[in-house]
Order: structure tokens, then C-alpha cells, then sequence
């Protein structure tokens, strides 16, 4: 498999399925995308299996779509590392779900938009590394042969609407079926809101164009990093005359580093793990706890 | 309506307390040392002068809250700071007057002056400390206190109904009437910080606790279940009629519950009179009387 | 009191009140109606906007005396005026304007009681309310004219005292008064002594709000000027702030009174007629005294060696003076319209055997005739 900036076609004509796997989360159009490409498949009197994995669509779940296509489709799943095509809508979940893709000629189109979810925060302290992957662009590039990472929704937003960075990247995956421009258009158009056919048309040319020149890969753009704070220091201190022991800031620590001493006096027994979140000196109804972060 | 300086400092809550008077004398666990130091801090974030602050206060553990503020404080009598507040805002435009009142201090003996001062619409932000009881006196019955709880009045149980101190207002006129619960302190500072900058009365209550005598009578729980408790208490509007009732038995509404732009009396006085409005009032706030 | 220049007017004595209020400086006035002294109140409404300043009718007698507290510790001179039952709802205000020393004018017009009373007929039934109608010890200063053109001039003085000496001070007048319509004499403005409150002063940390400042009377601290107080209806030490300490709080206590004996000269004021040499002295105020001066003069017709001793400052009671100027011998004869309350005051300064009440509380102005009636008997006894 040559690749020269342009995607070399899947072989629509063999007997064995095209498998295109779909990933993102909620709310980005994996769904929507999927439809697009399997309706165009039917409608080229193609067998077409289509199966998903949703409901967290409006939270920023996981969301997948497992689309296969050719002259006799039996399983709707895609088994591990047959995926001809991965396209992936965010960062994470592209790489994530890598093991899929056909490790020689798997084609890997991902946005290099990166969605955080909060759970990642595995450590409230400050500077605590992010359980989010740090895997860059030119990591992912160098180890995957066929790979196409770009910033598909810094496109669309240039066009006005985010939201069609989902059609930005089908127009990148279209270079690798043999579809003409004219039938995508049609099946965005029906499968897209009315008063955002035409940027999604645009969209799609721009992803279409982007791969047949060349590019293979963007970095992150710019008002997408993923920044970690300084770590901080916190210094609790207690004015001990103050306290009258009522241990509302006992039991409210999260991380249980307070406890009330035999005078009832609240002292601080672990300062490690007192992440400066100041829920103590919040809820003190005696002004006795002042958290000094620096 | 408050007109705010710029503060980037941080919140100190000491560089605002008469810190000579401290400890302050209010029971362990009390919610109105939290209550307070939301309302210091709103005052700080709207950069608003020691100098330039009234706070008055009625009789009862609420009252007391006023002295260990370090600003103009009025220490009034039973259920009247409002009265007090009045004449001082119209004395005193310029000053940002706060009034510190409790359930009993501003639902019972003082309903008669909450209600016209909500109707006056005169800019005061008042502060209703409400924790079901007086706990002054030893811990009495109030207009709040929740049905079944027993107090030194009630040794049978509350048979008596509630005011919704937030309805009353809304309904007497107040056009800012809000309510939070102690625990959300940050939440609670924000609402302290709208009132304040709402030109006309805003009316604030703040669902404190009496863990020492309300709390141990009842058995509600320690201090930290008590502050813990109002959390499970909220049911937002937004929840509708969900049927849930052995998981939220009450259906506590929080946030800024009403707000509407009346005209704000002092404006409306002096433009009445034909007078140019002194102060930091903003004329083109609150509509003539004519 | 100077008077090069003068206007004359006939005007109504609650209107009186009113217009002297605004001549001392009076800036805030809140109220209730009540009758009969809503008089003021209207004459206020229409007053206080041309100067500047600004009218409230509160929702009852007891938030408007908290009002005016309230607008006095904001640095304006105050006012508010009522009759007996509001008398006695603002009593629990009064009390906190006496103990934390908060300068204030009330115009207390007085009618028919006990409670609702007979709220169009005339008395002097709140003397000792006037004095003792808030509870525990405290002071209070008490003025009685007897003229509607002495209802200004003693409204105005009422001002100077309550901020001269930090005091709440009555004007107290009946009915008949408040409703008589007399031609009397007004001085034009900057003619007439006008005190202001004295402000604190030196550095804002040593300042001490309830600290005697000299005459017994501390200085107060204007909001907005850095002098950060506390005000508190709590027996306070000099700092401002609550104490239970048994030598503070007589300390405390005594100088409440103390700055108005103190500076008692001020507070005094009366008139004698006659007392030195009389067989018979009457003790007379307000209404009364001017149904007495008719009476003396038809008793001096008749050969008897009658006095008038008049108190203009009720309370604290001008008992030096009483006895400097009546003849010791002499019988007192306290006619006033009520059940006889400044004759105890009387018989306390001048020993029970020396004097007789004539009280009247039917609801009428006690007439000349009676006492001179009285003047007669007690003579014809002596």
C-alpha cells in the first residue's frame, strides 16, 4: 500500500466485507456520519450491516458505529484488527479503539480534537498528571502506517458551524471509497438538518481536498491543550482559640485529613493529602481554618 | 444598588472582622458564622468600603452576628432592624445597608415591618437567618419551625404552620427574593453578591442550623449532618412533580426565586420631588412616580 | 434667642411644632397618623421635600421611631410626633434612643387614656410616661410649653438639647394646644442658636464611641468617616460593645444621667411669678397654666398673695429652683388634668402636708374658676 498524500482506494469488489469503524462521543454525529456511508453503500446495491453502541450521547459517552459493506455481509461486527478504515472523531477514542484496525493496510482518519472528561481528574492536587492519553500526533503518525490526523473542527469552525467537523472528516474518508463527489453531497444533504446543508457540503470538500493534497497530519490546535496547572502548595492553618470543635470540617474533608484532638480542637493529622481545596475553611462557622495556597 | 470597586484581592475573611471579639459567641456548628462569611465575602467581591457599610441587625442569635463585623453596625431591638435600616437608607443613601434578621426576629414580631419594606422597595438587602427556632431564649417555637418538632413550646410536637418566608416576601413586593442553603457557601456568596447589586429590597434567606438546641431536641444529627441534611432538603423547580417522596420529603427551592425591576423608593422619591438624585443611585433605574 | 427680625403667623400649634423642627434643622421625619397630632406629620409631608429632606409615614408608631433612630444615626436631626397609645408603642424605641444615646426629638400630643382614650379631648394623663415610660433607668429630657408660640420655641431647643446631649427629648403639649391657632412670632433663620452634634474626632483607632468626651456626653461617630462603631440597645462598656462587668455597667449607667445634671443649666428652664412672698403657690404647666394665670389674677383681686411656679422642662424636674424661689411657707396648689401625677413629684420636693392636687381627667381643660375656686379653700384653711 503506497500512500502519497491521497488515501489508496479499499477494495469495494472483493468478496471478503469493507469494514469502516465509527468513533467519537455524544454529540459529535457518529450516528449521522454512519448513515450517510451506509445508505450510499445500499444504494450501490451493496449488503450493508450497520451496528452502534450509544445512549450517552447527550453526557459525552463513548459512542461507536460498526459499518460493513461488500456483496455478502453475515457478522455486524467488526472483529479486532480487521477494520479497514477507523474514523475517529476524537483523540482518545481513536486510539482507543487502534487494536481494531487492520494493522498493514488500516486507514486511521482521527480529529485531532481532544475532549476531556472530567473523570480523567483522577487526583484532585494541582499538577496531578491527567488520566487523559498523552499520545501526540507525530507518536501516532510514526506508529500507524495509514494515518490521517487532522483538526477537523478547527475546519469547521472556520466555516462557521463546529459541529460539521464530522463532515470534514467524512470528506477525508470519501477519498478512500469509490463514490463520486456528487452522490456524498446527496446523502449529506438528506442526512444532515436542512439549514445546515450547506456547510456541511463545504465541510466535506474541505476534508475531500485536505487529503488530496498531501497533508497526513495537524497537531492539536492551539485552544486545545491540555494544560496542567502549577503544582500548588497549601498551608492550613488553625486558629485553635477559635475552634469549638462542632467537626463539620472533619467529616466534610474529602480526603480525611482533619480530626478533632482530645480537647476537641480540630488538627490537621495528614498535611499530604490536603489538596488546598478549602471546603473546610469554607464551612467553618468559626473563621478557625485560613487555607494559604501558593 | 451597589456600586462596586475593583478587588482582585483575595478573600481574607479576617481583614472584615473585629477579630478582638473573637471567638465569636454563637454555639459550635452554628450555620450563621457560615451564613457570615458568605455575606463577607460577597461584600468583598463587590469591593464595597468597611467605611461605607451599615449592617443592621435585630435581637436574637441573628442579631448578634452584626457586632463582629467591622463596619457601621446596628445592633437595633426585637424583630425592627428594618425600621432602623430605613431611616438610615434614606438618611444615608450613599451607605449599602444590610439588615441581619432571624425567623422570629423578622416573621413574628417584625412581619409587620418585612412586609412593608418589601413593599417600599427601598434598596436594603436584608438577610434572613433561618433556623427554625429562637435560639436565644432557649429554643422557642417560631413562625418556621417545621411541623412535628419539638421545642421548648411545642413539647407535644409543632401544630402549627409555616411561613415561607421567600413567598411572603415575593408576595409583599420585594423584587429580589432568593434563598440558599448554609453548605452551598460559594453558591450562597453569589446570591449575597446579586442582592447586593440589585437596585430595590432584596430579600435573602438562608436555611441555617441550630445544631445545639433545635438539632439535639430533634435529633437531627451533629453539626455536619445537619449542614448535610439541607442538601437532600433541595428539590429544584425544575424537578416538577416527580414522585419522590421517601427520598426528598421537602421541596426546598433555592436560587434567586423572583426578581422583577419596581422602581427602587428612594429614586422614585426624589424624582417624585423633582430633585436630582444624590448618592450612587442610578437614575435611569426605577421609573418616576407620577 | 435673638430676634431683630420676626414674621407673625397664625398657625395651628402642631403646626408650630413643625416649622420650628424645620428651622433647627429637622432633615427626617417619620410617622403615623394618630390624632391629634397628625397635624405634624402633614405639615412635615409638605416641609421636608423643599429642603431636602425626606418624609416617611411608616407602617406603625414603632417602626417610625425606629426609623428616626435610624436616620439619626446617619447624621440627621430627627423627628417624629404622636399621641398617647403611640406614645407607649414607641416607648421600647425611646428606650433604645436613652441607652445608646441617640439624639431625637418626639412631639408627644397628649389625649384622654387610659389605652384608646378619648382621642379628641385633651389631658395631661402622660407625664410620668413621658418620664418613666420605657423601661429601666434611663434618661430623658421632657419639655412643656404652653403657647403655641412657645411650641416653637421649645421644639426648637428640644433640638439643641437632644444634640447637645445625645437625649431623647419630649415635647409633650395637650390637645387644646396642639389644635390652638395663636399669632406668634418667628424668627427669620440665622437668628437663632442652632447646636449641631459633635463629631468624632483624633485617631479612628483610639476612638472610643461611648468614651466621655468632656461634659459627660460622648462624641458620636458619623457613618462613612472611619470611625467603624457598634451601636447596640445592650448595656455597652465605652467601646461600644455589650458588657455584664457590674463596675462598668454602673459606671456606664451613672453617666447617663450624669451628663444631663451635669449640664442641667442647659436643660432648665421654668417660670416664677410671684413665688418669693405668696401664701399659696401654684405649680401649673402647659394648658393649665394659662387657665392658672387667670385664676392668680382674680386672686390677687381678692387680697390673696398668689404664686405661679411653672416648669418649661418637666423632667428632670426643676427641683433647685422650686425650692430657691417659692416661699417655704407657702401652700402648693398642683392643678393639672390627670389623677394628680406632677403633684407627687411636688409633694416628694415640698413634703405631703404642703400640698394639694386639683386633678381633672374628665376629658375638659381644667377652668380658672376651679382653681381659683381651690385658691379660695386653701387660703381660707391656712
Amino acid at each position: 500500500m503506497t500512500r502519497q498524500g491521497v488515501i489508496a482506494p479499499v477494495e469495494m469488489a472483493n468478496t471478503a466485507p469493507t469494514n469502516v469503524l465509527v468513533v467519537g462521543v455524544g454529540g459529535q454525529g457518529v450516528i449521522m456520519i454512519s448513515k450517510a456511508v451506509a445508505r450510499l453503500c445500499q444504494e450501490n446495491g451493496l449488503e450493508v450491516k450497520q451496528s452502534e453502541v450509544h445512549g450517552m450521547a447527550k453526557r459525552g459517552g463513548s459512542v461507536f458505529s460498526h459499518i460493513r459493506f461488500g456483496q455478502e455481509v453475515k457478522s455486524p461486527l467488526i472483529p479486532q484488527g480487521e477494520a479497514d478504515i477507523l474514523l475517529a472523531m476524537e483523540w482518545a477514542e481513536g486510539l482507543r479503539w487502534l487494536p481494531y484496525l487492520n494493522p498493514e493496510r488500516g486507514i486511521f482518519i482521527a480529529d485531532t480534537q481532544r475532549i476531556v472528561p472530567p473523570f480523567s481528574c483522577r487526583d484532585r492536587n494541582r499538577g496531578a498528571e491527567s488520566g487523559y492519553i498523552n499520545t501526540s500526533v507525530q507518536e501516532l503518525v510514526e506508529k500507524v502506517p495509514n494515518a490521517f490526523a487532522m483538526d477537523a473542527t478547527s475546519v469547521a469552525t472556520e466555516l462557521g458551524n463546529a459541529r460539521a467537523a464530522n463532515t470534514v472528516l467524512l470528506g477525508a474518508l470519501s477519498t478512500a471509497l469509490e463514490f463520486s463527489q456528487e452522490e456524498w453531497h446527496r446523502v449529506i444533504a438528506e442526512a444532515v438538518p436542512p439549514k445546515t446543508v450547506g456547510v456541511n457540503k463545504e465541510a466535506f470538500v474541505k476534508g475531500r481536498h485536505w487529503v488530496e493534497s498531501g497533508e497526513t497530519a495537524t497537531d492539536f490546535s492551539s485552544d486545545n491543550v491540555i494544560s496542567l496547572k502549577e503544582p500548588r502548595e497549601s498551608r492550613l492553618e488553625i486558629t485553635q482559640a477559635w475552634c469549638k470543635g462542632c467537626d463539620i470540617c472533619v467529616k466534610m474533608c474529602p480526603e480525611r485529613c482533619l480530626q478533632l484532638d482530645q480537647h476537641q480542637i480540630v488538627q490537621l493529622i495528614d498535611e499530604k493529602r490536603c489538596t488546598g481545596c478549602r471546603l473546610c475553611e469554607w464551612l467553618c462557622p468559626d473563621f478557625a481554618i485560613s487555607v494559604e495556597a501558593k | 444598588m451597589v456600586e462596586t470597586g475593583k478587588t482582585t484581592q483575595e478573600f481574607e475573611i479576617r481583614d472584615y472582622l473585629r477579630t478582638e471579639l473573637m471567638p465569636h459567641f454563637m454555639c459550635p456548628g452554628c450555620g450563621h458564622g457560615i451564613a457570615l462569611r458568605a455575606l463577607l465575602w460577597a461584600i468583598h467581591d463587590l469591593g464595597i468600603a468597611k467605611d461605607n457599610l451599615a449592617v443592621v441587625s435585630g435581637i436574637g442569635c441573628s442579631g448578634r452576628t452584626a457586632a463582629y463585623i467591622d463596619a457601621n453596625t446596628i445592633h437595633t431591638t426585637h424583630g425592627r432592624p428594618l425600621s432602623f435600616a430605613t431611616g438610615l437608607k434614606l438618611a444615608r443613601p450613599d451607605l449599602h445597608v444590610v439588615v441581619i434578621t432571624g425567623d422570629g426576629d423578622s416573621l413574628a414580631i417584625g412581619g409587620n415591618h418585612l412586609i412593608h419594606a418589601c413593599r417600599r422597595n427601598l434598596d436594603i438587602t436584608c438577610v434572613l437567618l433561618n433556623n427554625e427556632v429562637y435560639g436565644m431564649t432557649g429554643g422557642q417555637v417560631s413562625p418556621t419551625t417545621s411541623a412535628g418538632r419539638y421545642t421548648t413550646t411545642t413539647p407535644a410536637g409543632n401544630h402549627e404552620p409555616v411561613f415561607d418566608a421567600c413567598e411572603l416576601a415575593t408576595a409583599a413586593g420585594a423584587s429580589f427574593v432568593g434563598r440558599e442553603i448554609t453548605m452551598h457557601v460559594t453558591a450562597l456568596r453569589d446570591l449575597f453578591v446579586q442582592g447586593l447589586k440589585h437596585s430595590g429590597f432584596s430579600f435573602i434567606e438562608v436555611i441555617s442550623d441550630c445544631t445545639e438546641i433545635y438539632g439535639r431536641k430533634n435529633e437531627l444529627g451533629n453539626s455536619p449532618e445537619m449542614v448535610m441534611s439541607h442538601k437532600a432538603d433541595i428539590r429544584p423547580e425544575s424537578y416538577g412533580n416527580v414522585v419522590d417522596e421517601p427520598f426528598r420529603p421537602t421541596d426546598l427551592n433555592v436560587g434567586v426565586l423572583s426578581q422583577t425591576d419596581r422602581p427602587e423608593y428612594y429614586t422614585a422619591y426624589r424624582q417624585h420631588f423633582g430633585k436630582q438624585v444624590e448618592g450612587n443611585d442610578d437614575p435611569k433605574k426605577g421609573g418616576a412616580v407620577t | 434667642m435673638k430676634k431683630t427680625q420676626v414674621k407673625l403667623q397664625a398657625i395651628q400649634g402642631n403646626h408650630s411644632s413643625a416649622l420650628a423642627a424645620i428651622d433647627a434643622g429637622c432633615r427626617f421625619y417619620a410617622g403615623y397618623p394618630i390624632t391629634p397630632s397628625s397635624e405634624v406629620a402633614e405639615k412635615m409631608s409638605s416641609l421636608l421635600p423643599d429642603v431636602d429632606g425626606v418624609f416617611i409615614q411608616m407602617e406603625d408608631e414603632i417602626a417610625s421611631m425606629g426609623a428616626i433612630l435610624g436616620a439619626s444615626l446617619g447624621g440627621k436631626k430627627v423627628m417624629t410626633a404622636t399621641s398617647g397609645p403611640g406614645f407607649s408603642l414607641k416607648q421600647e424605641h425611646i428606650g433604645f434612643a436613652a441607652g445608646a444615646e441617640i439624639p431625637c426629638v418626639i412631639i408627644n400630643v397628649m389625649r384622654g387614656g387610659p389605652s384608646t382614650g378619648m382621642p379628641t379631648r385633651p389631658s395631661q394623663g402622660d407625664v410620668m410616661q413621658a418620664r418613666w415610660g420605657t423601661h429601666g433607668d434611663h434618661p430623658v429630657i421632657v419639655l412643656a410649653p404652653d403657647s403655641v408660640a412657645e411650641i416653637y420655641q421649645q421644639t426648637l431647643r428640644a433640638f439643641n438639647l437632644a444634640e447637645q446631649l445625645r437625649v431623647p427629648v419630649v415635647v409633650l403639649f395637650d390637645e387644646v394646644l396642639g389644635h390652638l391657632v395663636e399669632s406668634i412670632t418667628i424668627p427669620e433663620a440665622d437668628t437663632f442658636e442652632r447646636v449641631e452634634r459633635k463629631w468624632a474626632s483624633g485617631p479612628e483607632a483610639e476612638f472610643q464611641p461611648y468614651r466621655d468626651s468632656g461634659n459627660g456626653v460622648p462624641e458620636m461617630a458619623m457613618p462613612g468617616s472611619g470611625y467603624r462603631v457598634h451601636t447596640t440597645g445592650l448595656t455597652h462598656a465605652e467601646h461600644g460593645f455589650p458588657t455584664q462587668d457590674p463596675e462598668i455597667v454602673e459606671r456606664v449607667t451613672e453617666r447617663l444621667f450624669n451628663k444631663i445634671s451635669a449640664n442641667y443649666s442647659l436643660v432648665e428652664s421654668y417660670e416664677a411669678e410671684q413665688c418669693e412672698k405668696a401664701d399659696v403657690v401654684i405649680v401649673a404647666y402647659g394648658i393649665t397654666a394659662r387657665a392658672t394665670r387667670r385664676a392668680l389674677r382674680k386672686a390677687r383681686e381678692k387680697g390673696i398673695g398668689a404664686g405661679l411656679f411653672r416648669p418649661v422642662t418637666l423632667w428632670p424636674f426643676p427641683q433647685e429652683r422650686f425650692i430657691e424661689e417659692v416661699n417655704p411657707d407657702a401652700q402648693i396648689l398642683v392643678p393639672e388634668m390627670n389623677r394628680g401625677q406632677l403633684s407627687t413629684e411636688i409633694e416628694r420636693i415640698a413634703g405631703r402636708e404642703r400640698v394639694t392636687s386639683l386633678p381633672r381627667f374628665d376629658g375638659e381643660p381644667i377652668s380658672p374658676q376651679q382653681i381659683l375656686e381651690k385658691i379660695v379653700e386653701i387660703t381660707a384653711h391656712g
